[in-house]
């Protein structure tokens, strides 16, 4: 007994990794505003009318960018590194990634506000839900082991499912929750087998001890590690919800409440590119030939199934959906050229797709009225004249989402293209321009609707008398839609500011200090 | 591979074991079967009728709030088993683990969970209609729906 109390006293202190918090800024940011948040908005009196809310989630995340200027710099000046022993990377890339993350929320953000109002749903469990997912999101981006990216995965996973079943009397939102929640489950096991693939291969689930094993040695078998590569593309895939894992994309975004469906477009996307181009770029970078022709089918599927399907659907979200496969294509075919360029195009493309897509579905948040049904492509027949700036504001993100000169999408898409076309993907950048081909006559077709002919004219009056009153554009709407125009619009005259950043936000792997 | 062994031997008297009782039962239970025996969920009481009306499910909410303790012992006990060697780390990182079970709490609270009355919550919303589900009761409150005078 005397023995073992000795033993017990001189016990050798464990290896516990040194946390730096300052490089951990973001993620602990958006994760105190939200417990924060929870607390006091469940102690305050509800059904305040100053939504104070939804300002202190933008403030949050405002907060969490702030936070990532001075590590900017910082980069910047020592170059990349890693924290909590080497599991947790910091580079201009993870930081890229948070702005963009963040911008997602402060835009969804907006559109909730009014949302909820209008939907007499009340409390701050929407707003606090997407911090949490959002610093999910921020781990994904940052994470230099696959474990903790599966936890970012997790995080970010989780939170949506119930953001999806938000809306409690909707019988729609609650089938969009399930299903996703089902799939989702499925994709992360699918993840989960592909990290213990690439341990069973490379002896590590450290991204830099992976890349350094893959680098050092030739495998003589490298059946198990393709396994790994496929399983984890599976996990990714279904995130960012790429052809042959899109399945719930339609059903999931249609159900889900509108403002939701802007954040998981844009932030859960661009969570899902992070964790893509760090793990398949960065780390499997020298097994490319190996990925490359499943991620190059999986491109070629995304964009021609997103575009065909998005054309021949009349619910207008749907068909938002199938568009935002069709972009998940373009965007992976930066993550298929494996190279600086394409990451750099990949990474501007999200930053431009983030503005336009949140936008979008702002608009379809403010048409869809109370009860968030109305979204046929009726329901928008003759809103050029009704709602002039309303349509305006949608004929630009759609515009852009088509690809047009002067928008931040022409950029986007020209730049992946350039990027397929030098890693001489020419029947990829061919079959992307023929997507990009189909999916515009979709927006033209949402345009057209709104600025109707005269003989479209007479029963859309009809339509609109049987709607009832104007549409009520909420005050924080108004701002978000603002930005996201402007955002729209600027980055496709002055796109040098984005694109240059977007090349300095090169993803590295760093091993840890000590 | 031999130190696997227990764990086969393990599996196979689970499995032997279940497959006996199912074989034993078979054999040597007297078999006499009546409606209340063989009707689901038996319990030995037959139901006379039908529950009589909608009542609130709050075992969602019991299996919430146990999580939210499990979890916290689950870390806590080896905690503090091996507190002294994981030094200042562990204790930082626990106090970070502890605030966010501890909000949970008090957001659990906040919001009625562990309010069992019957309706005391109700009745600070309108009286006439609720629609909205609170925690004390997931039944909604209709009935005097657009009775407005009535009120």
């Amino acid at each position: 007994m005397v023995g073992l109390l000795a033993q017990a006293g001189e016990a050798a202190r464990l290896d516990t990794p040194e946390v730096e918090w300052t490089a951990l800024a973001p993620v602990l940011v958006m994760i105190g505003g939200a417990v924060l948040l929870m607390v006091v908005a469940a102690l305050a009196p509800r059904g305040s009318r100053v939504g104070w809310h939804a300002i202190v989630t933008i403030a949050v995340a405002v907060a969490a960018i702030a936070t990532v200027v001075p590590q900017w710099n910082r980069v910047g000046d020592d170059g990349p590194f890693s924290v909590v022993a080497g599991s947790v990377g910091v580079d201009r890339f993870s930081l890229f990634l948070t702005v963009v993350i963040c911008a997602s929320v402060v835009i969804a953000t907006l559109f909730t506000d009014g949302y909820l109002r209008r939907e007499g749903l009340e409390g701050a469990e929407p707003y606090v839900l997407m911090l949490l997912s959002a610093s999910g999101g921020l781990i994904m981006a940052s994470a230099n082991d696959l474990i903790v990216m599966f936890l970012g995965l997790e995080i970010l996973s989780i939170a949506v499912y119930v953001l999806a079943g938000m809306h409690l009397r909707r019988v729609r939102s609650g089938e969009a929750a399930i299903k996703y929640f089902v799939l989702g489950a499925f994709s992360s096991a699918f993840f989960l087998y592909g990290v213990a693939m690439v341990y069973g291969a490379t002896g590590s689930t450290n991204l830099v001890e992976v890349a350094d094993f893959l680098a050092r040695n030739t495998l003589a078998d490298s059946g198990l590690l393709v396994a790994g590569f496929a399983l984890l593309l599976v996990g990714f895939g279904f995130k960012v919800a790429a052809v042959p894992f899109h399945s719930w994309t339609p059903d999931v975004y249609q159900g889900s409440p509108t403002p939701i469906v802007s954040y998981m477009a844009s932030g859960v996307k661009a969570a899902g590119f992070a964790g893509l181009l760090r793990v398949f770029v960065v780390t499997f970078g020298d097994y490319r030939l190996d990925w490359q022709p499943i991620v190059y089918w999986v491109a070629v599927l995304s964009l021609l199934v997103g575009a065909v399907l998005a054309v021949v659907q009349t619910d207008v979200k749907r068909a938002m959906a199938y568009s935002s496969i069709n972009h998940a294509g373009f965007i992976l075919m930066g993550v298929q050229a494996a190279s600086d360029r394409g990451v750099s195009a990949a990474l501007f493309y999200l930053a431009a797709y983030t503005f336009m897509v949140a936008g979008t579905f702002g608009v379809l948040t403010v048409v869809g009225r109370r009860g968030d049904g109305h979204h046929q492509l009726s329901d928008y027949a003759g809103l050029g004249r009704r709602e002039p700036l309303l349509a305006l504001a949608l004929v630009v993100f759609l515009l852009a989402q088509a690809g047009t000169p002067l928008t931040s999408g022409f950029l986007a898409k020209f730049y992946v293209i350039d990027a397929a076309i030098e890693s001489r993907s020419f029947w990829l950048a061919l079959v992307a321009m023929l997507s990009a081909v189909i999916s515009a006559f979709l927006y033209l077709r949402i345009i057209l609707a709104m600025y109707g002919s005269s003989d479209d004219a007479e029963t859309a009056d009809g339509a609109a008398a049987t709607a009832g009153p104007r549409l009520r554009v909420p005050a924080a709407a108004g701002i978000a839609l603002v930005i996201a125009v402007v955002a729209t619009i600027g980055i496709g005259l002055v796109p040098d500011p984005l694109s240059e950043t977007a090349r300095d936000a090169t993803p590295e792997l760093v091993a840890s200090g000590d | 591979m031999a130190q696997y062994l227990p764990v086969v031997t393990l599996l196979a008297l689970a499995v032997l074991f279940a497959a006996l009782s199912f074989v034993a039962s078979r054999l040597l239970a007297p078999r006499n079967p009546t409606a209340a025996k063989s009707a689901p969920y038996e319990c030995g009481i037959v139901p006379s009728r039908e529950p009589p009306e909608r009542f609130p499910v709050r075992f969602y909410l019991v299996a919430m709030i146990f999580i939210v303790f499990d979890i916290e012992i689950i870390f806590l006990y080896p905690y503090a088993v091996i507190s002294g060697e994981l030094g200042a780390f562990g204790l930082v990182e626990m106090i970070v683990f502890v605030v966010a079970v501890f909000a949970s709490f008090v957001f659990l609270i906040a919001n009625g969970a562990l309010d069992w009355g019957p309706s005391r919550r109700l009745r600070r919303v309108d009286p006439r209609v609720s629609a909205e589900r609170t925690t004390a009761t997931t039944v909604r409150r209709v009935g005097l729906d657009g009775r407005e005078e009535a009120a």
